[in-house]
């Protein structure tokens, strides 16, 4: 792949390294038969004539006029997050920091986070619901079952999902419910629960029987795979309004990501995610440097995939794809990885805020307690912290406002890796969604696009 | 040079600016009105109908004002080419010349009327008429001040006619310099529209408009202000003081004296407001974020709130109709002020209530259209029955006299005269993100969902929108009669239904019974084209109010349903 990287004119420092105080670069140029520039500051892309290419391609000057020609609303970006910061509109609750698998690599240690395992009262979890309602005015709320395994305290899942309801009609804001869970405990009451509301299940399954109980396993050693698949037979054949998702985590043991996909649409998943493993309790799983090179060239095989599928009539089912072309296509823009600590917020069993599910019980992340609610000072705080146009190397990359400079929980435990494989997935998104657009407009809601 | 790039995405989409005019300015985005001309000015086609000249249609005739030498239309005329940049293009740089004769195909015409010049008008057109082909013009100079010596003889000269547009492209000529098609309109059009004779205007337009919501008050979420004389008071646009606010008059000759005139106009058109959905706005227009709401589970679930809907609809239309009969007549006062009042509270009154009547009909229409696209399981509606619980907003300072708040903020239905007090709850029932506005919107939210149509989307869109206008009615209704004592404005304080027996009120009953037969026949079907039961309920419409009338004589109302009196316990508490 031809490939240069513009800091406004100056050809950029090799990968991986970064220079303090050098002006980040605001243009990303990719050549090729179809040669596209990218803006950085509210991700537009364009697409370029060859010789327009060529022209602007050593010429700093043009390429600022480019840029500065456009009228983008988006030149602001580094203000984010807004003062005062708006409440959330997003809760998990950690209903049960436990869990009846032992996965190997898991990030929550069996639910417990490294701690005593525990589960969420009911008053804890009526009284975080009270004052996401009481808090998000007007807003449609979000509220989602974590743990741990959450179906392992349904009384209170079940009763917390009643309760948010009698809130959503008494405050006018409606709800929407999630949960995530290993799809190994589930009763048919609880698919009707799930139906009825309409939830959106992520189920964490890392591909076929085979790669999934490598690492999932029950205690007693049986599969969590049949156990799982045995129990969403019924909402996998037929959904009805639940979207259902199934998520794998990628470990260095194995780094193929098609043949988790072609796995899991057998068992009847329509939406499948892929997720390296960056952080675990067990080290030897997590991908190293040499490792990242080749998942990029699994992700590329994966998505390649797809694009024969869509050429065949067939739908998207590589949902790292399908969010990559949904964001790319509406110019997704932030400097911050995702909504932790601002619209979305986790409560742990105890009753205590954190900035997202992956740091409970980690005091570095703690933004409030069951008596006073959330701080809104710390949430404002660790945001500014993390602004990736405030820190190195994250400021001096082209990818920044897409990437968002990584989950929070990750980098600030074991630093960033693997930034040339998001770069290069990126880049491979980016031409792959130009080249969607021309040949199938409709995956955008579009007819035919001048080109 | 700009390079060839293509947006792709939605942000690169937006931020794209494209070289060359705005498109409303080109001639195909133009609303083709032709007097003279609101894009471009024709007659300033022929200002150069002869190769290398330029005329302007004065008021004596045809003026040379310009030899054009490097005419890219004379490289064809050799001949004329030679002369003009000669002794004949010298002498005619020099002094007034004037077009005196013109020959064409045989036909000579002289530039003169019973021996005066002719006007610009006249000469215009005569050039107007000229036909593509060779054309002969004698040029005579005139003196401009007196003693001035003119003793030259007339130049002729010959050339073919301009063809003003290229015949394969269709593309102006470009003798024609940029902007010289459009020097002579009437600009800014304000300016021209202020003068317009027949008030007909080819575009839209503003004329009476709403005025904007002052910076710091309070708005409605549709963006209307919250006071209701803002929001519902008519004003000028074309008034010379920006900051008022007063009333528009009801005649053009009433506004005309507080308008800007044509001068001021050129001053400052900018200062004229931009107007959107009838209202004058001065920031960036913000559309009216949709309510977000859960949709409803089915179709069916759908049809039966919407069943629910209608059920509330016609109450609510009865109870302000009920009000309405209540206010005196306006033609039985002899205060002039008093009179205005109540002309207005009755029209405002019963506008509301013929808008509940459509919203009545359009819950019917909602319903029976999911029927025809065969998206229900069993037959829900016509619903043409009458809630048995009126929803009203929250509102901690309710009068104990009204009927009490059952369950969460609910109350019977009521016929009672428009008293302080009704007129208060009235306008809690229709205050915006009420209980039936959160119903709409959760009905609109289902009508999003990809199974639904997606008219019937807009059409719940509207019943929300004119939801908003009755607060705003009844509010000004509360302004107008504020000031006044109940007494003044009512029939009487109490104005009963007619008890049962009477003759008027069963016969006023009866009407309203068989109104209600005919919507349900009309409303069965769904057939919008079945105007003959229409027609009828409509019919009794009108006898329904001659009876309504006759009634409210007697200090009665039409016994719609069975009435909810006042608490005159708790009134007096």
């Amino acid at each position: 792949m031809a490939e240069l990287v513009i800091l406004d004119g100056r050809v950029a420092p090799p990968r991986g390294t970064f220079t303090q105080g050098r002006t980040p670069p605001s243009l990303h140029l990719l050549g090729g038969d179809r040669p596209l520039a990218f803006v950085v500051k509210g991700s537009l892309l364009f697409g370029l004539e060859p010789k327009a290419f060529a022209s602007i391609q050593d010429n700093p000057t043009a390429q600022e006029e480019l840029v500065n020609s456009l009228r983008t609303r988006h030149r602001n970006i580094s203000t984010v997050p807004p003062v005062p910061l708006s409440a959330p509109n997003s809760i998990s609750l950690n209903i049960a920091q436990s869990c009846n698998l032992s996965c190997s690599y898991c990030y929550a240690e069996e639910g417990r986070f490294g701690g005593r395992a525990s589960m969420m009262s009911l008053e804890t979890a009526f009284a975080a619901i009270d004052r996401l309602f009481a808090e998000a005015v007007g807003q449609r709320v979000t509220v989602g079952f974590i743990g741990g395994e959450p179906f392992l305290n349904r009384e209170v899942l079940y009763a917390s999902v009643e309760h948010a309801i009698v809130r959503s009609h008494e405050t006018g804001s409606p709800v929407g419910f999630s949960v995530t869970t290993n799809g190994t405990l589930l009763t048919a009451s609880d698919l009707d629960l799930l139906r009825r509301h309409s939830f959106v299940v992520s189920v964490s399954l890392d591909g076929g029987a085979d790669t999934n109980d490598r690492h999932r396993k029950s205690f007693n050693g049986k599969s969590g795979f049949q156990a799982a698949i045995r129990s969403l037979q019924p909402l996998l054949q037929n959904p009805g309004k639940v979207r259902i998702v199934a998520r794998c985590t990628i470990t260095r043991e194995d780094l193929r990501v098609l043949n988790r996909i072609d796995a899991l649409a057998d068992a009847g998943f329509s939406e499948i995610g892929v997720s390296p493993l960056r952080t675990s309790p067990k080290p030897g799983l997590v991908l190293q440097d040499d490792d990242w090179p080749i998942l990029l060239d699994e992700m590329v095989r994966a998505a390649g995939s797809e694009k024969e599928r869509l050429r065949s009539g067939l739908a998207l089912r590589f949902s790292n794809l399908a969010i990559a072309l949904k964001q790319l296509h509406a110019g997704y823009s932030k400097p911050l990885p995702c909504g932790a600590a601002a619209s979305y917020v986790s409560v742990s069993t105890r009753g205590e805020y954190f900035t997202c599910h992956r740091t409970i019980d980690n005091p570095r992340f703690k933004i409030g307690n069951e008596a006073f609610g959330l701080s809104q000072e710390k949430r404002e705080q660790f945001l500014r912290s993390r602004h990736v146009d405030r820190q190195e190397p994250c400021r001096s990359c082209w990818a920044r406002y897409l990437c968002g400079g990584g989950c929070h929980a990750e980098v600030l435990a074991a630093g960033r890796s693997g930034c040339d494989y998001i770069r290069g997935w990126l880049e491979y998104c980016l031409r792959f969604y130009d080249q969607a657009l021309s040949e199938f407009p409709s995956l955008f809601g579009e007819g035919e696009i001048a080109s | 040079m700009i390079p060839k790039i293509f947006p792709r995405n939605l942000t690169a989409r937006a931020a794209t600016l494209v070289a060359g005019n705005p498109v409303t300015t080109r001639l195909e985005s133009g609303v083709g009105n032709c007097f003279p001309g609101l894009e471009f000015d024709h007659r300033n086609l022929d200002r150069r109908f002869f190769p290398g000249l330029v005329f302007e249609f004065t008021a004596t005739g045809a003026r040379l004002v310009r030899v054009d030498s490097s005419d890219p239309d004379l490289e064809s005329e050799p001949a004329l080419k030679k002369a003009l940049s000669g002794k004949t293009g010298k002498s005619l740089a020099e002094g007034a010349w004037f077009i005196q004769q013109i020959t064409q195909g045989g036909t000579s015409i002289v530039m003169k009327q019973d021996g005066d010049d002719l006007d610009a008008m006249t000469s215009w057109r005569l050039v107007r008429c000229l036909q593509p082909g060779k054309v002969t013009i004698q040029l005579k100079r005139r003196p401009v001040t007196a003693g001035e010596n003119v003793s030259q003889q007339p130049i002729t000269l010959s050339a073919n006619r301009r063809n003003y547009l290229d015949a394969q492209t269709g593309v102006i000529s470009t003798a024609f310099a940029p902007g010289e098609l459009t020097q002579s309109l009437c600009s800014p059009w304000m300016h021209d529209f202020r003068d317009c004779a027949c008030f007909y205007w080819a575009s839209n337009h503003p004329d009476i408009v709403l005025a904007e919501d002052p910076p710091g008050e309070p708005t409605l979420p549709s963006g209307a202000p919250q006071d209701p004389l803002l929001a519902l008071t008519p004003i000028d646009w074309l008034r010379g003081d920006r900051s008022s606010t007063k009333p528009a008059g009801t005649t053009e000759a009433d506004n005309r004296r507080a308008q800007m005139d044509h001068y001021e106009i050129n001053l400052r058109w900018q200062d004229l407001a931009i107007v959107l959905q009838g209202r004058e706005i001065s920031s960036v227009y913000q559309p009216r974020q949709p309510e977000k709401a859960n949709p409803l589970a089915s179709p069916d679930a759908l049809a039966a709130r919407l069943a629910d809907l209608a059920k509330l609809e016609h109450a609510v239309a009865l109870e302000y109709l009920y009000a309405r009969y209540s206010l005196k007549n306006p033609d039985d006062v002899a205060d002039r002020d008093l009179k205005d009042a109540l002309t207005f509270a009755q029209h405002e009154i019963f506008l509301v209530a013929v808008s509940e009547m459509r919203h009545l009909r359009w819950a019917n229409q909602l319903i029976w259209s999911l029927e025809h696209a065969g998206l229900l399981s069993t037959k829900i509606g016509p619903s043409l029955g009458i809630a048995d619980q009126i929803p009203v907003a929250s509102d901690p300072s309710r009068p104990p006299q009204l009927p009490p708040i059952k369950g969460v903020k609910t109350r019977p239905p009521q016929l009672m005269p428009l008293l302080p007090v009704v007129l208060q709850d009235f306008i809690a029932v229709e205050q915006p993100s009420g209980f039936l506005d959160g119903q709409y919107s959760q009905v609109l939210a289902t009508l999003r969902e990809q199974q639904y149509p997606p008219t019937l989307e807009q059409l719940a869109a509207r019943i929300i929108a004119d939801g908003m206008e009755h607060f705003s009615r009844f509010r000004q209704v509360q302004v107008v009669l504020k000031n006044r004592k109940p007494t003044d404005y009512l029939r009487s304080e109490t104005f009963p239904p007619a008890p049962a027996g009477n003759t008027d009120g069963d016969a006023a009953l009866n009407t309203y019974k068989q109104i209600l037969t005919e919507l349900e026949e009309a409303y069965a079907n769904g057939d919008m084209e079945d105007a003959s039961h229409i027609a009828a309920a409509r019919t009794l419409m009108f006898q329904l109010d001659s009876q309504a009338r006759k009634l409210a004589a007697h200090e009665q109302g039409v016994p719609f349903f069975p009435a909810v009196t006042l608490n005159k316990k708790r009134k007096k508490r």
